[in-house]
């Protein structure tokens, strides 16, 4: 195996992690990122490396997707549905995003209603065709779309499609016949599960997308063709998986989340080398915080995706939950007299007090650097030095109005900008049934190993791993991930019925469409799969998982289903109701080509008495403390260090609380323990 | 006041009502739960004062406290134990209408209670004379469901079998009722062992002293919003079109708001005697909607407890309509009249806070509710379908179309999943053109739904409003479109009402229609009033609501000034 280099283009910074298995070496580093130009800071970063000869394997995590739907650029896109339904996109699910709030305005979709169409064709919720397809008006259609000249993509989605979707397929076949070249996006392709709404809302953000997205990685595989490694390029979905540029922009909808699924895909990895099974992840930057879990070794992938509130985009995704709390976050004093932080951010720029880029507000990175935690001269590795004292003056403002000395309101910013962060630990925890006391917290992104201690005592995880590099953990991820394809269908049959060969036949399609998926991208080799099935008690809305093992629905298995339903039932809400039906909903496959990974290098061991590079005073809990502080470089493996202490590196800094205490593993990761 | 551990405090317990609430709509079984969401889970103190509340659905919200502190005149602390769940649902008894179920459970910390977990949802079939609970001709409360006065569902951590027994008697879809009644159990026992967590950690001393820092820190912020709104007297009427046995019978809704300093009293003085059938609010209802109100007018933050509510006064004559007298029927109060006392108080305080008000909402649900027997599985089958409206437009924008009525934050129900369960075939839901009032901000759209009957019979019955007073428009809006019950029955080719097809007193409310196979169902939402001179409407936003079929030519032409090119 020869070279593999991770790229996470973030908003501000593109991050380059690169392995080289001839030297066991791991090396990292960081360029500008130009927003309006993704693939330029790309390409800036690859000349840093002599050679790209020996390369074999290049992966990308883009915000392309993400960013053109935040910011509203995609297509204008038609939308064409059952005769009746053209207004779901509009009428949407009837809720509000907050009670009590008469400023709201309802959530606008991604397509325009003038732009939306209505075709004669009905399939009932059993598979009948109630009334047949009007390919007339299908025709008639094309020509309208073909006159009218400015839609640029066109998503089509037929009521109880996923049922049977001979409709929509007889509409993208007329439509392609008459609109050659003409982007297409049908439902059954995108998200082939209940629910019209959720499934008109993914498709429309799969059409406008199409063009915004291949016109994209057009242009990024000419210049990797360019340098070369146009062979060799993968870009990261939304599943963590990777997949071929001509195949991501074929289905852009699963790109809608690719950067950060590396941190999650990373502490999958970190699990294995570990051994330890359970790991929450904690991926703490400057506006934003992702949480993430990894259960028996496994990342948790879910549908239940909104990119704005109330548009839905369910595609099979790693379940990250993000909050807008960052180190950027802002202190104010509400009408009560109430302490808080954020949402708003000072984000990059103007950036904190501290930046000396003219921010006045205090924030959290502000607190930090009054505390001590944080070093003005070892900001981004020495590359920018803060101003203390602009610290000092904005947490001084905020603490003379609360009526608090200023390291007091210092402390007590962190407490609640702590707290804040609970909020996401436990929606990825206790909101899905998972015990704190079973996991190992990770801490990533350049604050993550700052706060990882706090977090750790408010939430009640035991333990802490901060992984080498954590401010590039995500491009990190990126050199270990794998190709992979979900796919998903709803397969609706009961206990009472069930009718096991339609069901084996339904699992073997989506498991020969999936290994197909991997073959046309040219994965061939070490081909895993995996099957589930989700699963509730007849009347529920809701699902649970079960891992399906075995290929074939006999006797024996189907009761092992019905069986591990009850006991699940029983761990995830508390209660099982024994003899009750049970249904089917959706049957879920995921096809692996599992990559070569490198054998990551042990770290020497310890010898002799580790010493501080200096020391600083540090505010905890219960005051100032002169702590010593270490050079992460200077950690050898079983090295150990108690607590309070502050142990630095280029892009972060590992705090210690009093009370807590550090091993370094074989590899070099910070084990904490309280 | 500790305002760093309040912080904390409060948000971890709004987390763990929201937990209870995913737990709630994970596990259930009726549409009105898992796709609705029409629940509310929250944590009391030793007084019945609530604590801490997720957001879920707002009508209920502003109930707790009542409801707990009824339930705990009739069940003294010394007779709850460790592991008990107390049920109820009666709306003379602090209740709301039957449908809602409340669950409490005591909080038990080293042997001593502590507060309450409460979970209250609404339970699709109840007994009584319709499938679906809502009965839009019913004169008594027996004829709304089984009534349920504070009993223990569980005892020490036990089934009580004879309450279950009672109860699933009772009604007409006791799998389903089953289920729901299980997962709002299941929900108060996760509140309940969440609050235990905080307290070990905190001590029983420190959250005490803080929840009662917390209720005072809301009150005090309820004041200071107060104080910014103008004093003086705010008057404003609406009406009820009709309580479903006296036909052509329109009811007043009247309030005086009394605005003085950091207090406000809603007196509802003048509003018309009891209504015969039931669109009748209890007292629980009628202050629940003045907190509604109030929560709308001022800042969202203030973190929601009992405490926000002390500033807030509520006057109604016992025998009124907005403070119903036993036995008179009252399940209409909490979904129809709600909904018209919050938009009269608003309507009263257009003029002190332009910015802080809509005009006139569709203001229904909808409340289309049906039951029988699927001609395929031979199961009963039960379902409350409710559906939104338009929303009024306001001072700075359009009303939003198709939204749940204020007093709600409910879902629609897919026609996918609606199909699966129940044997209708939808052939439209549809956005209705011209519905929301002209203005210079115009309201939101009503839709329409139109179904076919596929199944031999289904028994219909419903409890909506405004089929024939229109929302009205603020400060020159025009009204927006009212709602319709259509039917047309098999083979016939013209859409009738209620009242001609089956000669009922009223057209949006009534019981126990048999809509047969072939029968089409039309029910159609209001839109919202405008808000604002038409005239001054940016012509190019009329232009856009042309292009995009939101408003008509014709429309286009009478209310903006629009000139064909």
């Amino acid at each position: 195996m020869r070279k593999i280099i991770g790229i996470d283009i973030g908003g501000t910074f593109t991050d380059f992690v690169t392995y080289d298995p001839a030297t066991n070496q791991i090396e990292n580093w960081k360029n500008l990122t130009t927003p309006a130009e993704p693939i330029k800071g790309v390409m800036q970063g690859l000349e840093k490396m002599e050679t790209l000869a020996d390369v074999d394997k290049a992966r990308l995590g883009t915000t392309i997707a993400t960013n053109a739907l935040l910011t509203r650029r995609g297509a204008n896109v038609a939308y064409v549905t059952t005769t009746g339904f053209r207004d779901i996109p509009f009428i949407q699910r009837g809720n509000r995003k907050a009670h009590y709030d008469i400023t709201w305005i309802k959530t606008r979709p991604f397509v325009e209603r003038a732009n939306c169409f209505e075709i004669d064709g009905r399939i009932t919720a059993k598979g009948d065709e109630w009334a047949p397809l009007d390919e007339n008006a299908v025709r008639e259609l094309a020509a309208k779309i073909k006159q009218d000249g400015t839609i640029e993509a066109v998503a089509i989605c037929t009521l109880f499609s996923y049922v049977d979707p001979k409709h929509e397929f007889r509409i993208r076949e007329i439509l392609a016949e008459e609109l050659p070249g003409m982007p297409l996006s049908i439902s059954y392709d995108v998200l082939p599960k209940w629910k019209e709404y959720d499934r008109a809302s993914t498709t429309i953000a799969d059409a406008y997308l199409k063009p915004v997205v291949a016109e994209n990685f057009r242009k990024m595989q000419a210049q990797f063709d360019e340098l070369g490694l146009g062979k060799k390029v993968g870009v990261i979905k939304s599943n963590g998986g990777e997949a071929t540029l001509a195949s991501a922009a074929d289905a852009p909808v699963q790109m809608a989340l690719s950067g950060p699924t590396g941190a999650v895909v990373a502490t999958r990895i970190m699990s294995e080398l570990t051994g330890i099974k359970n790991l929450v992840v904690f991926d703490m930057g400057g506006t934003s915080t992702d949480c993430s879990t990894v259960v028996d070794g496994a990342e948790h992938v879910t549908t239940n995706f909104e990119i704005e509130w109330g548009i839905p985009i369910q595609i099979p995704m790693i379940d990250i939950n993000t909050i807008g709390a960052g180190g950027g976050s802002i202190a104010w004093i509400d009408k009560g007299g109430m302490l808080r932080m954020g949402p708003q951010s000072a984000s990059a720029d103007p950036g904190p007090a501290c930046y000396g880029r003219g921010g006045q507000d205090a924030t959290v990175t502000d607190a930090n650097v009054v505390l001590g935690r944080i070093s003005p001269d070892n900001f981004l590795g020495g590359e920018m030095t803060l101003d203390s004292e602009a610290s000092h003056a904005a947490v001084g403002r905020i603490a003379k109005d609360l009526g608090m000395e200023v390291d007091e309101c210092a402390f007590a910013m962190v407490q609640i900008a702590n707290n804040n962060m609970l909020g996401a630990l436990r929606a990825v925890l206790l909101q899905r049934g998972l015990d704190p006391r079973d996991f190992t917290l990770v801490a990533s992104g350049g604050a993550g190993p700052v706060h990882v201690c706090d977090l750790m005592d408010i939430s009640g995880i035991p333990k802490g791993l901060v992984p080498n590099f954590p401010g590039q953990f995500s491009a990190f991820g990126f050199i270990m991930t794998d190709a992979r394809v979900d796919r998903h269908r709803t397969v609706q049959q009961s206990s009472k019925f069930f009718d096991g060969e339609r069901a084996t036949q339904a699992m073997a399609s989506l498991v020969t469409d999936a290994i197909k998926e991997l073959h046309d991208q040219g994965y061939t080799d070490r081909i895993e799969i995996k099957r589930s099935i989700e699963a509730r008690y007849l009347g529920q809305n809701h699902e649970l998982e079960l891992h399906f093992n075995g290929e074939e629905f006999n006797e024996a298995t189907i009761a092992t289903m019905w069986e591990d339903f009850h006991k699940e039932h029983k761990i995830r809400h508390g209660f099982a109701i024994p003899g009750e039906t049970i249904e089917t909903v959706n049957f879920k496959v995921v096809a692996v080509a599992v990559s070569e990974k490198p054998v990551m290098p042990d770290l020497e061991k310890t010898e002799g008495k580790l010493t501080a590079k200096s020391t600083r005073k540090v505010r905890f809990k219960d005051g100032w403390h002169e702590v010593s502080v270490f050079d992460r470089a200077d950690l050898r493996q079983d090295d150990e260090i108690a607590g309070p202490a502050l142990i630095e590196e280029s892009a972060s800094v590992t705090i210690v609380q009093p009370d807590h205490r550090i091993v370094v593993d074989r590899i070099g990761n910070l084990i904490i323990s309280a | 006041m500790d305002f760093v551990t309040m912080n904390i405090l409060d948000s971890a317990m709004v987390s763990i009502c929201r937990e209870m609430g995913i737990t709630l709509m994970k596990t259930s079984y009726s549409t009105i739960f898992n796709e609705a969401l029409d629940f509310t889970c929250g944590l009391a103190d030793m007084n019945g004062d609530m604590i801490a509340v997720a957001d879920f659905c707002p009508a209920q919200i502003g109930g707790m406290p009542l409801l707990v502190q009824s339930c705990l005149k009739e069940i003294p602390i010394s007779d709850i134990h460790e592991g008990d769940i107390i049920l109820h649902n009666d709306p003379y008894r602090g209740g709301l209408h039957t449908p809602e179920h409340t669950f409490f459970k005591p909080i038990f910390v080293e042997g001593e209670i502590m507060g309450f977990a409460v979970a209250i949802g609404h339970i699709a079939e109840v007994g009584g004379m319709a499938p679906g609970g809502f009965c839009g001709e019913a004169t008594e409360i027996f004829q709304e469901g089984v009534r349920i006065p504070p009993v223990k569902i569980v005892k020490r951590g036990e089934d009580n079998v004879e309450v279950w027994k009672l109860l699933l008697a009772n009604v007409r879809t006791p799998r389903v009722n089953y289920g729901d009644l299980k997962a709002l159990i299941a929900a108060v026992d996760l509140g309940e062992k969440q609050m235990q967590g905080i307290f070990a950690k905190y001590g029983k001393a420190k959250v005490k002293e803080t929840v009662a820092d917390l209720l005072l820190y809301s009150e005090k912020r309820m004041r200071a919003e107060l104080e910014m709104i103008p004093d003086g007297i705010y008057s404003f009427d609406d009406y009820v079109e009709s309580d479903g046995v006296e036909s052509d019978k329109n009811h007043l809704i009247h309030v005086d708001v009394h605005k003085n300093g950091g207090s406000i009293v809603m007196d509802y003085h003048g509003t018309s005697p009891q209504a015969i059938g039931p669109i009748n609010a209890t007292l629980g209802v009628a202050t629940s909607a003045a907190y509604n109100a109030v929560l709308h007018m001022t800042d969202p933050t203030i973190p929601r407890n009992s405490g926000c509510f002390r500033p807030i006064e509520v006057m109604a004559e016992p025998g009124s309509l907005l403070n119903v007298d036993f036995p008179a029927p009252s399940v209409g109060g909490n979904t129809e009249t709600h909904p018209r006392i919050v938009g009269t108080i608003l309507g009263a305080m257009s003029k002190a806070l332009p910015d802080r008000v809509m005009a006139a909402e569709g203001g229904t649900h909808c409340n289309f509710v049906f039951g029988g027997v699927d001609a395929d599985t031979k199961e009963y089958f039960a379902c409350y379908d409710l559906e939104a409206v338009g929303w009024g437009g306001r001072s700075f924008a359009d009303g939003n179309s198709a939204v749940d009525s204020i007093n709600g934050n409910c879902r629609i129900t897919p026609v996918e999943v609606y199909e699966t369960r129940f044997p209708w075939l939808i052939e439209s839901l549809a956005l209705d053109t011209d519905s929301g009032g002209a203005g210079k901000h115009r309201g939101g759209l009503g839709y329409s739904k139109q179904m076919l009957c596929v199944n031999d019979v289904i028994t219909c019955s419903q409890m909506t409003d405004r089929h024939l007073l229109a929302p009205w428009g603020l400060e020159g809006g025009k009204e927006g479109g009212c709602g319709a019950t259509l039917v047309m029955k098999d083979g016939e080719d013209t859409w009738k009402t209620m009242r001609e097809a089956y000669g009922k007193a009223s057209t949006s409310r009534f019981n126990n229609v048999a809509i047969r196979r072939g029968d089409r169902v039309l029910l159609r939402m209001p839109g919202g009033g405008g808000y604002g001179d038409p005239a001054e409407r940016d012509p190019d936003a009329v232009l856009s609501d042309l292009k995009d079929g939101y408003i008509s030519k014709e429309a286009a032409k009478k209310y903006y000034g629009y000139k064909e090119a």
